[in-house]
């Protein structure tokens, strides 16, 4: 056969139906039943995350999270590690920007006690002072990590140099070194007080189960969790500077991290869906334009890519890629070009339609597991979206249009504004650099 | 756990086909595993597999370059390749309706990969796969780790020598004559398996397989496999300390092990958890938590079939802690849990966990068909797929001692250390 045979008849998929309460305590309860599942996905969310932080003690939503799972009041760390591995239960607590998450996934047939041990640790966590400043020393040494790690280095400079100096996003939402070495376990003690509370709590719980059994077990051992919450703050978040070029010098290098970009959008933005597509046809997916360019033409590159990181406010947007050291200059010609190309050149119906096709279609693709539904339905807790997002979402996809990709690209993708930041080695690339006139140049060390 | 659906056929061509039918969800995973990877690259030819991969995203007779992934990513799906050192696998999962699209993408290459190549498209595949060597190895901290692991654990001219990923050198001098005799020599449906998972029907399903699949010749003369003998042991206590541009020391002990497929290979892979998954593993309980002298830890067994495998294990210092302190306090956990044996309170943690992640992974029809093509490619035998708790649940006490007294031994264990660069000159 010659040419790409037909599809036959599309079967239809819905994004499962789930119900949601909420207890006379303020906690949110979302149930997705999905029959035939064998495991089980809990999902507890608090509005604790970074950007609920004080200045002077970021980085302590992170390892507060963190802390929880070293053992409660009643089972010290080794003991609660213990209990829930044997199990085949692995406890997971983390933080991002604008929640706090705690949760596990296992087999059906260990919820209840799943839930049970969750519940145990979030109301009455143990917080002990020997295991936070362990975490807080593991913090300390993977910062260290991360800057000897190219990648890892560029991003972490590049929002610092992107956000202006006092905006939070200026930073990993783990806190910098100096805001980390400060924190103690009083200072866990009090952001888990005040900030892990039912009011400000929902939980997701994905799996084969029977709603009414389970809400009941949710009530029995979070309806008394008491307490409001302080909730995040609010702030508006400001770009540093216009155009500039920040080389971080990491000598030995054989490529350069490229970080450009600038500031994005937030989650509730009236542009969000066409945006989704704009940065999926230009840096989302393999046939991306960026990535067909450096990589695909060029060589100069194994990925290039970029995106949007929409949050309570707006997140970065950032192109990147890693490209041998000896095309540096000509690779950041290259994806500025490519930026400035999505501004002005509208996509043809092919292109706009391979993308869209394909973030439609993928939809079902996305729901395979447990894990992912409850994901899913994590942005409609935390950022109060309908509770027929879903249900809607792909006929929102459907409707942008070329106009709408290019209006989406000319307001929220501006290459001269951008700070281009790269790490490599700043005795090889400075002169080409300097010589490039791609912006103000200025060279950095790496922190160590 | 309910079983993993398998029907197995053959083609005449000798392409085995395996289907396991699911309809829980719209969706289908095509998966082809060639029974080729970097163990049957020739000296001077080290990353060539891997090389070829990429040419095989390069278009075929009727496919434009670029045009796989395009094709599949608009159908709604996804989909890539690996290269390791005994196989390479394609893999496509898209909504069930275009499971038809994916077998013609593979049967299309299969069938007529050469009249697409160019020198253009082996030049530009050849920058990408070196910057990607240079992402992964080259430019990363500890980043030849496996590779120099490898060459310490393996003799010179074993076909596990060298690293997947290969050298510079090597990938400087691959020609287009490479990329066609390579494709003659291992593309051929009897080297291969096709496995179909997840939503179709299963006559229109083989009906589209013989349709695409049958006319493609297999090759009748497949060359021996390679001769992957080697001693059990590697004879000696190997150490070796590398300066890098790193902040922390790490220690890699990889042992010589006896394959996957064994049974003291499923032995090491409960030791490793033992030691190594979760916070209440040994090591993570003793090194991390305890004692504080490490950052981090990991354990695993290399899922590899010639000769022998690797038992491996690497851990990071604290700051301020010298390598050798947490190489003697590692060596210290894997005795005592070879001479005293696990608890049944380890057996039950490892095993307990070990069904979650297999129900977690088994739950995606990608891993699915992935892990059938593996069966069936390695051991010819995909209803090993339903054995893997049973095997795992079937080790004991007296097995796991057994596998680390005979593995886990000085004149058997290479020892790489890294050092910061600074403190080392």
């Amino acid at each position: 056969m010659t040419a790409r045979p037909p599809a036959t008849a599309p079967r239809p998929y819905r994004f499962p139906d789930f119900v949601r309460h909420e207890l006379p305590n303020g906690l949110g309860v979302w149930l997705v039943p999905l029959p035939e599942r064998e495991l089980v996905s809990v999902h507890l969310l608090t509005d604790a995350g970074a950007a609920t932080e004080d200045e002077a003690t970021a980085g302590i939503a992170a390892l507060t999270a963190q802390l929880l799972v070293t053992g409660t009041q009643r089972l010290d760390a080794a003991a609660f590690a213990e209990t829930t591995e044997r199990l085949g239960i692995e406890v997971g607590s983390e933080s991002s920007w604008d929640s706090a998450r705690a949760g596990f996934t296992a087999l059906g047939s260990k919820l209840p006690d799943g839930l049970a041990l969750l519940a145990e640790m979030i109301r009455s966590p143990r917080l002990d002072e020997g295991e936070f400043e362990r975490l807080k020393a593991e913090r300390l040494n993977d910062i260290l990590q991360a800057r000897a790690d190219p990648g890892r280095l560029a991003d972490e400079s590049f929002l610092r140099e992107v956000y202006a100096a006092d905006v939070p996003y200026g930073r990993l939402s783990a806190g910098t070194p100096e805001s980390v070495g400060a924190l103690d376990v009083a200072a866990a003690r009090d952001f888990h007080a005040s900030r892990y509370a039912p009011r400000i709590a929902d939980i997701v719980i994905a799996g084969a189960i029977e709603p009414d059994a389970v809400l009941s077990e949710v009530e029995r051992h979070l309806g008394e969790w008491s307490g409001n919450g302080t909730g995040h703050r609010t702030f508006e978040p400001r770009q540093r500077s216009g155009r500039r070029v920040i080389l971080v010098d990491r000598p030995g290098s054989v490529q350069s991290e490229l970080r450009v970009g600038h500031l994005g959008i937030d989650r509730h933005h009236p542009r969000y869906f066409p945006a989704l597509v704009m940065a999926a046809l230009l840096g989302g997916v393999f046939s991306s334009r960026l990535n067909l360019r450096l990589r695909e033409e060029l060589g100069y590159t194994y990925s290039a890519r970029c995106s949007f990181d929409p949050r309570r406010a707006p997140g970065p947007f950032t192109a990147t890629a890693a490209v041998q050291t000896e095309v540096t200059v000509d690779a950041i010609r290259e994806l500025l070009g490519q930026l400035e190309r999505m501004r002005v050149e509208a996509p043809v119906p092919d292109e706009l339609a391979a993308v869209r096709d394909f973030l439609v279609g993928i939809f079902p693709l996305r729901f395979e597991t447990t894990t992912g539904i409850a994901t899913a339905i994590e942005p409609l807790a935390v950022y109060d979206l309908p509770d027929d997002y879903w249900h809607t979402y792909r006929s929102r996809l459907e409707t942008v249009t070329a106009d709408d990709v290019l209006g989406a690209a000319r307001e929220l993708v501006r290459p001269d504004e951008a700070l281009i930041l790269l790490t490599g080695d700043a005795a090889l690339l400075r002169d080409d650099l300097a010589a490039a006139d791609l912006g103000p140049l200025e060279v950095v060390p790496a922190q160590a | 756990m309910s079983d993993v659906p398998i029907e197995r056929h053959a083609l005449d061509n000798g392409l085995r086909v395996i289907l396991s039918r699911d309809p829980r969800a719209p969706l289908v995973a095509v998966n082809v595993w060639y029974d080729v990877g970097s163990k049957h690259e020739k000296p001077g030819k080290t990353g060539f597999a891997h090389l070829f991969e990429h040419m095989m995203f390069q278009g075929s007779a009727n496919v434009e370059k670029g045009q796989h992934f395009s094709l599949v990513q608009a159908a709604g799906g996804t989909c890539n390749a690996s290269t390791w050192l005994d196989r390479t696998n394609y893999f496509e999962t898209l909504p069930g309706h275009e499971l038809e699209l994916a077998l013609w993408l593979e049967a299309d290459r299969m069938a007529s990969l050469l009249p697409a190549m160019t020198q253009e498209k082996l030049d530009n595949q050849r920058d990408v796969v070196k910057n990607e060597r240079r992402w992964s190895v080259d430019n990363q901290p500890y980043g030849d780790w496996d590779e120099r692991i490898q060459e310490l654990v393996y003799p010179d001219g074993h076909p596990y020598h060298h690293s997947t990923i290969g050298s510079m050198e090597d990938l400087s001098a691959a020609s287009l004559t490479d990329v066609g005799d390579f494709f003659a020599t291992w593309y051929a449906p009897n080297n291969a398996v096709l496995t179909i998972a997840g939503d179709f029907e299963t006559d229109a399903a083989l009906e589209m397989v013989r349709r695409h699949f049958s006319p493609i010749p297999a090759n009748a003369s497949l060359p021996e496999k390679p001769d992957m003998r080697v001693d059990p042991r590697i004879g000696r206590d190997v150490h070796e300390t590398k300066a890098d541009q790193v902040p922390l020391s790490r220690v890699y002990l990889a042992h010589r092990s006896p394959p996957f497929g064994t049974d003291a290979f499923d032995a090491l892979e409960v030791s490793a958890d033992i030691l190594g998954s979760g916070r209440a593993s040994r090591l993570y309980a003793s090194l991390v938590r305890d004692q504080r002298l490490a950052q981090d830890t990991g354990v695993f067994v290399f899922p590899i079939v010639g000769g022998a495998s690797m038992f491996t294990l690497w851990v990071t210092a604290r700051p301020g802690v010298a390598p050798e302190t947490i190489e003697t306090a590692t060596l210290a956990e894997m005795d005592r849990l070879a001479d005293d044996g696990p608890t049944d309170a380890d057996l039950e943690r490892v095993r307990n966990l070990h069904a979650a992640h297999a129900a977690g992974a088994l739950e995606r029809i990608s891993e699915r068909a992935d892990r059938l093509s593996m069966y069936a490619c390695l051991f010819d035998e995909p209803e090993r797929i339903n054995g893997e708790v049973a095997r795992y649940a079937a080790v004991d006490g007296t097995r796991v001692s057994a596998a680390l007294l005979d593995s886990v031994r000085a004149d058997n264990r290479v020892t790489l250390t890294y050092v910061p660069a600074e403190a080392a000159s």
